[in-house]
């Protein structure tokens, strides 16, 4: 889950641990771009991602002496923003929620492999982000925990509350209901389009 | 096989053990790119997707889901808002000067506070002989300097002061843009008002014992500050006195106001100003010019008593036998009328009495649960104006509805202005009612600490500006507390939203919801009450998070490069496998 690329920020962290203004400047300047674009493909819209941003970085400040230096900055950071990102979206309940709880009891239907394989070929980076909008809150975190951040099974199971053996079902479902979006979205622009 | 059951491990054994020469199921194709199975289980698939085409085709789409979904998630489509980018610049430009000149006003106002305050304060206190007073005394006694007390012209003076201050603050908040720049100057501006020399005063302080006199040939120029048991004062005080005792008789002649707090006050003599007592009984048989203001058990003016303006009672008797120059404003149980009023009388209550040898010249409105009693030789200008207290139900009254109506629709369009002028502080504060436990534990606090800070502070010299303005921002967050509940309930009505206007209309329907749950009798109150607590902590909360030294702190200083030269640190995704 480090960053490749970039070294530890090792003497920043001691640094802002020692509350040095300009170590906090470095960090953000480092790690805000990141976590924005994390909070932007969480949380539903720009506006929010923004403030989550910077709420993340005030949380720092209160959290960073609990940060182990032994283990990477950048997953540690990715863990306190998918913390924040999931309050929020938890605190706003919504009937789309009642229902995707609903539906986790349902069995999932077997994809028919070459239809699944044409519908990935098909679709854009954009379209998947499109799409991302669709979805539960759940299943949008999780794929954002999964394949932004590269959270572990365990790690994304501690975030959501859920046992580890049921992150699996999860991400399934998720990419599911992503699958079910960009076909929607893609028969709302044929029907557009005709 | 064609269906995942809600266990992956389980039915991964199934399928593994007794069925690897049938299709794989999702779950498993996906655990085994995700990497999630042990090395032996992925030997068996591996082994099965080379024999199945079906397989391997679903193998292959999920491997390539997995890495659309990556590259989806890691493009970097957009840059970096401004709002982020210029975050530390603001601060930056704002707050660094600012807070500096914050610490060194700060510094030079605890220095002149201490030095021109509290230092001579407590040298008065040793010649007084009030050695080791309390903090609490200290700030009654410092309170009693500034003569706001005395003078609606200097309240006027005071508000003046105020909007002009709040004026430069706006003025210099659009130049500065720095979030904590507006606290930043008020703190300033606290500091110089703190710095601003005293003005030299001569005040006397007796505390000698069990009973203080002032001699009848005994002349105090400057205001008196008397504490003991008793206190008789039959000299001359060529300016205020405040006393502070059980008992206190004024006999001789006071050319200020006289300010008690007192169980017993008794003016035989003159008082050139007004009397404010704050006693169990007052009794006036002296001569006051000026008005008289008392929170009382029982007040009396005899007949020999003369009070050359106004009398303001809040109390349980009234009775007044001599002259009363202006009006009488009275509220208490009894009040008896047998001496000259030279005007108006208003009374709330429960009886009224006019006396034989009551005269008074202005009209006369009594509001009581007993109709007023005038003697027949009682000389009244005009007729009593009585009105019935009653006690039917108000939702009977129409004009109960009509106010109401009237009621929601200012505080809707209230929160209407302020959901447009502060979009992000309102939507930040209905966030915050959303954390229940934290606002109404916040919310306890400050529906009823801010209140008594805001007194303590208004006995203070410097904190009276604090004071008044702490209490009207008080009594303002107590109608935004409505609002943001209201808010909230909209949305819990109509779902979430991030859009101001339509987060308005929300408020709208649940400022209206909530005001028609207040008017229910019985639970009506105690609902109120619940919002106001919540409300009122949103609002603290909110406050907190902006203002909160870590925002402050954490600001970073360097500066922001742009997104498109970003160092490439953001491809967080390992490889799939393959």
């Amino acid at each position: 889950m480090s960053s490749p690329g970039i070294a530890e920020p090792t003497e920043a962290i001691a640094r802002a641990k020692a509350g040095d203004a300009l170590a906090w400047g470095q960090l953000y300047h480092d790690y805000a771009p990141a976590i924005y674009r994390f909070c932007r493909r969480a949380l539903p819209t720009r506006e929010d991602a923004e403030d989550a941003t910077m709420e993340v970085f005030m949380k720092l400040k209160g959290k960073i002496n609990q940060y182990d230096s032994s283990r990477p900055f950048s997953g540690w950071l990715y863990k306190v923003a998918a913390n924040h990102c999931w309050d929020t979206l938890r605190r706003r309940k919504i009937r789309q929620d009642k229902e995707t709880e609903d539906s986790d009891e349902l069995p999932l239907e077997h994809p028919d492999p070459s239809q699944l394989d044409r519908l990935i070929e098909q679709r854009s980076s954009a379209e998947v982000r499109k799409a991302l909008a669709c979805l539960s809150k759940r299943a949008r975190m999780a794929l954002v925990m999964r394949y932004y951040s590269d959270m572990s099974y365990d790690e994304i199971a501690d975030e959501l509350g859920v046992r580890r053996a049921f992150v699996g079902v999860v991400l399934l479902r998720a990419r599911h209901e992503l699958r079910n979006a960009l076909e929607g979205n893609a028969a709302l622009a044929a029907g557009g389009n005709a | 096989m064609n269906e995942s059951s809600n266990n992956p491990d389980e039915r991964l054994d199934k399928h593994l053990d007794d069925h690897l020469d049938d299709h794989l199921d999702e779950m498993t194709l996906m655990l085994y790119v995700e990497g999630q199975l042990d090395r032996q289980r992925a030997q068996q698939v591996s082994a099965h997707a080379q024999d199945c085409s079906s397989c391997r085709i679903l193998l292959r789409a999920l491997e390539r889901e997995s890495r659309l979904l990556t590259r989806s998630m890691l493009e970097e489509d957009e840059p970096l808002p401004s709002r982020l980018a210029a975050f530390q610049q603001t601060a930056r430009k704002s707050m660094q000067w600012i807070w500096g000149a914050v610490v060194g006003l700060a510094a030079t106002g605890a220095y002149a506070l201490y030095t021109g305050y509290v230092e001579p304060m407590q040298q008065r206190f040793e010649q007084a002989g009030f050695g080791g007073s309390s903090v609490l005394n200290l700030m009654i006694f410092q309170g009693a300097f500034w003569k706001g007390w005395q003078s609606m012209v200097t309240l006027l003076e005071v508000l003046a002061l105020l909007t002009i201050a709040g004026s430069a603050v706006v003025f210099l908040r659009r130049r500065l843009r720095g979030r904590g720049s507006v606290f930043a100057m008020m703190v300033a501006g606290i500091a110089v008002a703190a710095s601003i020399p005293s003005p030299a005063m001569a005040t006397e302080f007796r505390n000698q014992g069990d009973t203080i006199e002032v001699g009848k040939d005994e002349i105090i120029k400057g205001d008196l500050f008397a504490h003991g048991h008793h206190v008789k004062i039959e000299g001359t005080v060529d300016g205020d006195v405040y006393v502070f005792c059980q008992g206190a008789d004024i006999e001789g002649h006071v050319t200020g106001d006289v300010i008690a707090f007192a169980q017993m006050l008794r003016v035989n003599g003159k008082v050139d100003g007004n009397i404010r007592s704050f006693t169990n009984t007052t009794w006036v048989s002296g001569n006051v010019a000026k008005n008289l203001l008392t929170f009382a058990e029982t007040v009396n003016i005899d007949p020999t008593g003369k009070i050359g303006g106004s009398v303001t009672t809040f109390l349980n008797t009234l009775t007044i036998d001599g002259i009363v120059g202006r009006d009488i404003l009275a509220f208490g149980n009894e009040t008896t009328i047998a001496g000259n009023i030279g005007g108006s009388i208003r009374a709330q209550g429960n009886t009224l009495k006019f006396n034989s040898g009551a005269q008074v010249n202005g009209p006369v409105k009594f509001k009581g649960e007993h109709a007023p009693e005038v003697s027949s030789g009682a000389k009244l200008a005009v007729p009593v104006v009585f009105t019935q207290e009653e006690h039917h139900s108000r939702y009977r009254d129409s004009g109960f509805y009509v106010w109401k109506v009237f009621w929601i629709a200012a505080l809707i369009l209230f929160g209407l202005v302020l959901f447009v002028l502060l979009p992000s502080f309102a939507r930040a504060t209905v966030d915050s009612a959303e954390r229940y436990g934290a606002s109404f534990g916040l919310g306890v606090l400050v529906l009823f600490g801010v209140p008594v800070a805001a007194l303590i502070a208004c006995i203070t010299v410097v904190g009276l500006l604090i004071g008044i303005s702490t209490f009207v921002l008080w009594i303002a967050a107590m109608w935004f507390a409505q609002i943001v509940v209201g808010a909230v309930v909209g949305q819990w009505l109509m779902g979430h939203t991030r859009e101001t206007w339509q987060l308005i209309g929300r408020m709208a329907v649940g400022v209206l919801l909530v005001r028609v749950v207040e008017t229910l009798p019985y639970l009506g109150g105690w609902v109120k009450f619940a919002v106001l607590l919540w409300g009122m902590g949103a609002i603290s909360l909110a406050i907190y998070r902006h203002f909160s030294p870590g925002r402050t702190a954490t600001i970073p200083v360097s500066p922001v490069m742009p997104p498109s030269s970003l160092p490439p640190n953001t491809t967080i995704g390992s490889p799939q496998p393959a």
